[in-house]
């Protein structure tokens, strides 16, 4: 196997809050490898995000307690601030849920886009300006020329997000981090952004970290996915042995619950019940053992590690760790 | 313009007659620019839509942001006033009721809404928001309105005791199941639900579909379920109908609209919706849509669709094409459907 | 930028109250409070409003117990004492004791501030709720009116007004309110048409409530964080309008005691007798400064991301 790209060891993000302090991200290790296009799955407060944010030491007002971002042979988390300036937007580039609010509304457009090689590579405004018209066009802007003039408002939030992600690519990043990229957006659009994406992958060779809540989005775009549950890696592994067989009960019972477009009779569908888990208040042992089905004594004594059960995959579970089979009615 | 007409009923309404038919409904807003604030146009958000929902069963209802689906609900149980068109429930005109007859009608039909933090009032407790219908229709008063609003909450799974609670000491699926037994305080036979689980977690969006179900066959609720997510809506719904820029594309039941889409919208909307399995993924063929909606200000002639169709030929530009039966309560309006 | 968006989605109180039922409910007042009970300038800005407050309600008890004088009371022996014994804070020309005439000075000036602010909210909130409710041509004509009235140099409505009916407490107040309402109903109807846009109010209106509870029960609530605040900063304005009335001779007449007109009496003795302007103008600055800060500190509880 290739040398990873980026790997994330052992991190652990916190914040302070009135209620004490949370552990949003609590131990948590992947590895990107060149070319890639990992996903990381879980809901709101998982972690996800700001497991994203701490590598790219956005993660403010958050606070790295501890952990490792290696990338390139440099520890992020010991990168001065001036370093990580150069790595942002220039080798890792990030996209954000809302395209709206990440472009400002009073520069024109191509001015924004063209912003990272003039910062980067300190190219003057019309050499930067013509590579970032080509870049416009390369993601699907039509007439580029033309709309590299417009403001950010004159673009629908489908052409923003395109928008956005040629603003990523044009210092060629070897790292893009998409933040949930086609939540905001009609699923007719997301189709359109979601094969920019794959595109860009293939051209570019560009690794690409997906993060998002749907299910269907990662089966699409993801080789390889991490499954992440009150600020812990549940579960890890190639994209289709995790969803043909789920090795923990997250997973497992997040895929059962979904209503899907190509179910053949209807059906009740089965919940997880229960709530989220409140991350100032986490039950103890492993935070999903509360609403999970095949809990047993140890799960909320113990938090289980993330460790290899079966061939590919890794789970942190005390059942499937112990060869149980997940199955239910 | 064709449209169907809606024949009165001669006799009285019976739960064998449709609960609500609309009929060629329109609902314009104007838009006003300049200093005077002279109106320069209008957005065509509903824009002659024919729709019939049975007693007791559920239709959905898709679309992108922007198709007109939250507007055509909101004029359906008259939270707006159509600007043209005619809206039947229970076999009376309700299209332009004002006053006390209108306040009357709001016993029978509620909504549920998709954002269970802006739709609860932050100043009032769990109580007073569940307990508002009941005083506002005079339906009980005293122990026997405490009661109610216990038996509420306990019907779609809260604690009877968090009457006392605020709406921000709950988290989403919480708020949601709150917003939910507003909406049955009043008893309705009709509930237009607006993308009831699209703002909350995964996990829990499932839990709320179930509600949904359960309480419809518990109190024989109709529903009509807007949203996006058209896996959501193929579960809950025994017919769909897609809407682009503010009009009907297509009606047919769950299934049949899934194999067999006759408009090509449908077909393009379905293979946009990622499934969760890799293996189905990998096989699916895509047909990626090109270029955005259209704006409703100045939709485009004929068929709304035909700017973004692969099918589209001239004709497409020339006439409106209008809702034509597939048989089996299949319509699709379009002049080259697909087979 | 991204930070804050990120930590709310952390931030998710309650999410656990399934098993947890004892923690007694928190309103958004119990909340608001609590916040403000942490703020400690605040508080003592507060408490000194208050104290002044009840110093004024009292003022007849405190110039029978404390200081043996009647505002009124002249003695021409005793004219310009300088603070100390007899007189604490010293005697006017008249020889009237400052003291007494400062707490009976504070029952008119924060009396006329009360009255002042209770009519402008009052027939404020009234308009800016109707205008922002209702809308259209009604909302176009009364936003206008507003306009209207704000358009008038306020401090020559009050010079005409004060000649045209004599200055009184109330009248006083009520010259004050004329314009002061409009401030407040701007403020309220631009509070209105944004809660008005929330689905709780859409989903008021779904099951067939009436205008006014939706007025009543749902706007006015949420609109009211913004009322006591502009109240509270509203006193301290109203306090300065008043002092510079009393002091150009347009507001309280002499002898009633204010504390503004106390000031212009004194300007003539500045040179030899300069408590006379000492006291009231310290009194001003501190009520004036009092009710600024309280403003704050209550705007601050109410919505902390404003901090």
């Amino acid at each position: 196997m290739t040398q990873p790209l980026l790997e994330v060891q052992d991190l652990h993000t916190v914040f302070s809050t009135k209620e004490g302090w949370v552990k949003a991200v609590d131990g948590v290790s992947f590895e990107l490898h060149p070319g890639e296009t990992l996903g990381i799955v879980g809901e709101s407060g998982c972690g996800k995000s700001v497991t994203a944010l701490s590598i790219m030491r956005l993660q403010r007002p958050g606070l790295i307690k501890s952990g490792h971002v290696m990338f390139k042979g440099d520890d992020l988390t010991k990168a001065t601030e001036d370093e990580m300036r150069d790595v942002r937007g220039k080798e890792i580039a990030m996209i954000f849920q809302d395209p709206m609010t990440s472009l400002n509304p009073v520069f024109r457009t191509g001015w924004q886009v063209a912003e990272p090689l003039r910062l980067h590579h300190g190219w003057n405004a019309k050499k930067s300006l013509t590579s970032a018209i080509n870049m416009l066009g390369r993601v699907g802007i039509p007439s580029a020329t033309e709309r590299a003039e417009d403001y950010p408002h004159q673009f629908s939030g489908g052409m923003r997000q395109r928008v956005m992600i040629a603003m990523g690519l044009t210092t060629t990043p070897e790292v893009l981090i998409a933040d949930e990229p086609t939540t905001a957006l009609d699923v007719t659009i997301q189709a359109q952004i979601l094969d920019l994406l794959r595109h860009v992958n293939q051209e570019f060779g560009t690794a690409t970290i997906l993060i998002t809540h749907n299910l269907g989005v990662v089966a699409g775009m993801c080789k390889r996915i991490i499954v992440m549950y009150a600020g812990r890696i549940v579960e890890a592994g190639p994209t289709a042995d995790v969803f043909a067989h789920p090795k923990h009960p997250y997973t497992w019972a997040l895929l059962r619950s979904i209503p899907r477009l190509d179910a053949e009779r209807h059906e009740p569908l089965k919940p997880i019940e229960g709530l989220p888990p409140n991350l100032v208040d986490l039950p103890g042992g492993c935070a999903f053992h509360p609403r999970c089905a095949f809990k047993i004594e140890k799960c909320s004594r113990d938090v289980p590690a993330l460790q290899r059960v079966g061939d590919t995959q890794l789970s942190a579970c005390w059942v499937t760790q112990a060869g149980t089979e997940l199955k239910g009615a | 313009m064709p449209s169907a007409t809606v024949k009165p009923l001669t006799r009285a309404w019976t739960t064998a007659d449709p609960l609500v038919e609309v009929s060629d409904l329109k609902v314009w807003f104007s838009v006003s620019s300049g200093v005077l604030q002279r109106t320069v146009g209008h957005v065509h958000a509903v824009d002659g839509v024919d729709l019939e929902i049975k007693t007791g069963e559920t239709v959905g209802l898709v679309g992108e942001s922007g198709c007109g689906k939250s507007t055509l609900g909101r004029a359906v149980i008259r939270l707006l006033e159509p600007t043209e068109g005619k809206i039947i429930f229970k076999g009376d005109d309700i299209s332009h009721l004002r006053g006390e007859r209108l306040r009357a009608l709001r016993r029978d039909m509620a909504m549920i809404f998709q954002d269970p933090y802006a739709s609860l009032d932050p100043r009032q407790t769990v109580g007073d928001i569940v307990g508002e219908p009941i005083d506002v229709h005079h339906l009980a008063k005293g122990k026997e309105r405490q009661d109610r609003i216990q038996e509420l909450l306990r019907v779609v799974g809260l604690n009877p005791r968090f009457v006392d609670r605020y709406p921000h000491e709950f988290s989403g699926g919480q708020r949601q199941r709150i917003g939910i037994a507003r909406a049955l305080a009043v008893e309705p036979s009709f509930i237009v639900c607006d993308e009831p689980i699209s703002a909350l977690d995964v996990s829990i969006q499932a839990q709320i579909i179930n509600l949904l179900e359960r309480l419809q066959s518990k109190f024989n609720l109709t529903y009509l379920f807007i949203a996006h997510d058209l896996s959501v809506v193929k579960h809950i719904s025994n017919r769909i109908a897609v809407m682009y820029l503010g009009k009907i594309m297509e009606v047919a039941g769950g299934s049949q609209l899934y194999r067999r889409p006759r408009h090509p919208y449908t077909a393009s909307l379905l293979s946009a919706i990622p499934i969760p399995d890799p293996v189905i993924e990998l096989r699916r063929e895509r047909t990626i849509l090109q270029g955005d909606v259209a704006s409703p200000i100045n939709p485009p002639s004929g068929c709304r669709f035909r700017t973004r169709c692969p099918r589209a030929r001239e004709h497409c530009a020339e006439e409106v094409p209008a809702l034509e039966s597939f048989g089996d309560e299949h319509k699709a309006a379009c002049f080259y459907p697909l087979d | 930028m991204i930070g804050p968006s990120r930590v709310a989605e952390l931030d998710m109180p309650g999410a656990a109250i399934e098993g947890s039922s004892t923690r007694p409910a928190q309103s958004y007042w119990n909340e608001s409070w609590e916040r403000l009970r942490a703020n400690r300038i605040g508080i003592m800005a507060g408490a000194l409003i208050v104290v002044f407050a009840l110093i004024a309600v009292l003022a007849p008890v405190f110039s029978a117990v404390l200081t043996h004088y009647e505002p009124q009371t002249i003695d021409l022996s005793k004219t310009f004492s300088p603070p100390g014994s007899g007189h604490l804070l010293g005697s006017d020309e008249l020889g009237r004791d400052t003291l007494t005439r400062l707490i009976w000075g504070a029952r008119v000036t924060l009396g006329v501030a009360l009255l002042t602010v209770a009519v402008s909210l009052t027939v404020g909130t009234a308009v800016g709720m109707m205008a922002g409710y209702y809308g259209g041509w009604f909302d176009d004509v009364l936003m206008r009116l507003v306009d209207t009235v704000l358009a008038i140099p306020a401090i020559f409505l009050f010079i005409l007004m004060s000649i045209l009916f004599k200055p009184t407490p109330v009248s006083l107040a009520l010259i004050i309110a004329s314009v002061g309402w409009g401030q407040v109903a701007r403020l309220v109807r631009g509070e209105v048409l944004s809660v008005k846009q929330r689905d709780f109010i859409l989903a008021t209106r779904s099951i067939g409530a009436r205008h006014l509870r939706l007025m009543a029960r749902h706007l006015l609530p949420n609109v009211l964080p913004v009322l006591i605040v502009a109240a509270s900063l509203g006193v301290g304005q109203i306090i300065l309008i008043e002092a510079a009335l009393d002091f150009l001779g347009l507001g309280i007449q002499p002898p009633t005691a204010s504390w503004g007109n106390m000031l212009t009496n004194a300007e003539s003795y500045f040179f030899h007798s300069v408590w006379l302007v000492y006291f009231p103008g310290v009194m001003i600055f501190v009520t004036v400064l009092a009710s600024n800060v309280f403003g704050n500190a209550i705007r601050d509880a109410f919505d902390p991301r404003l901090k």
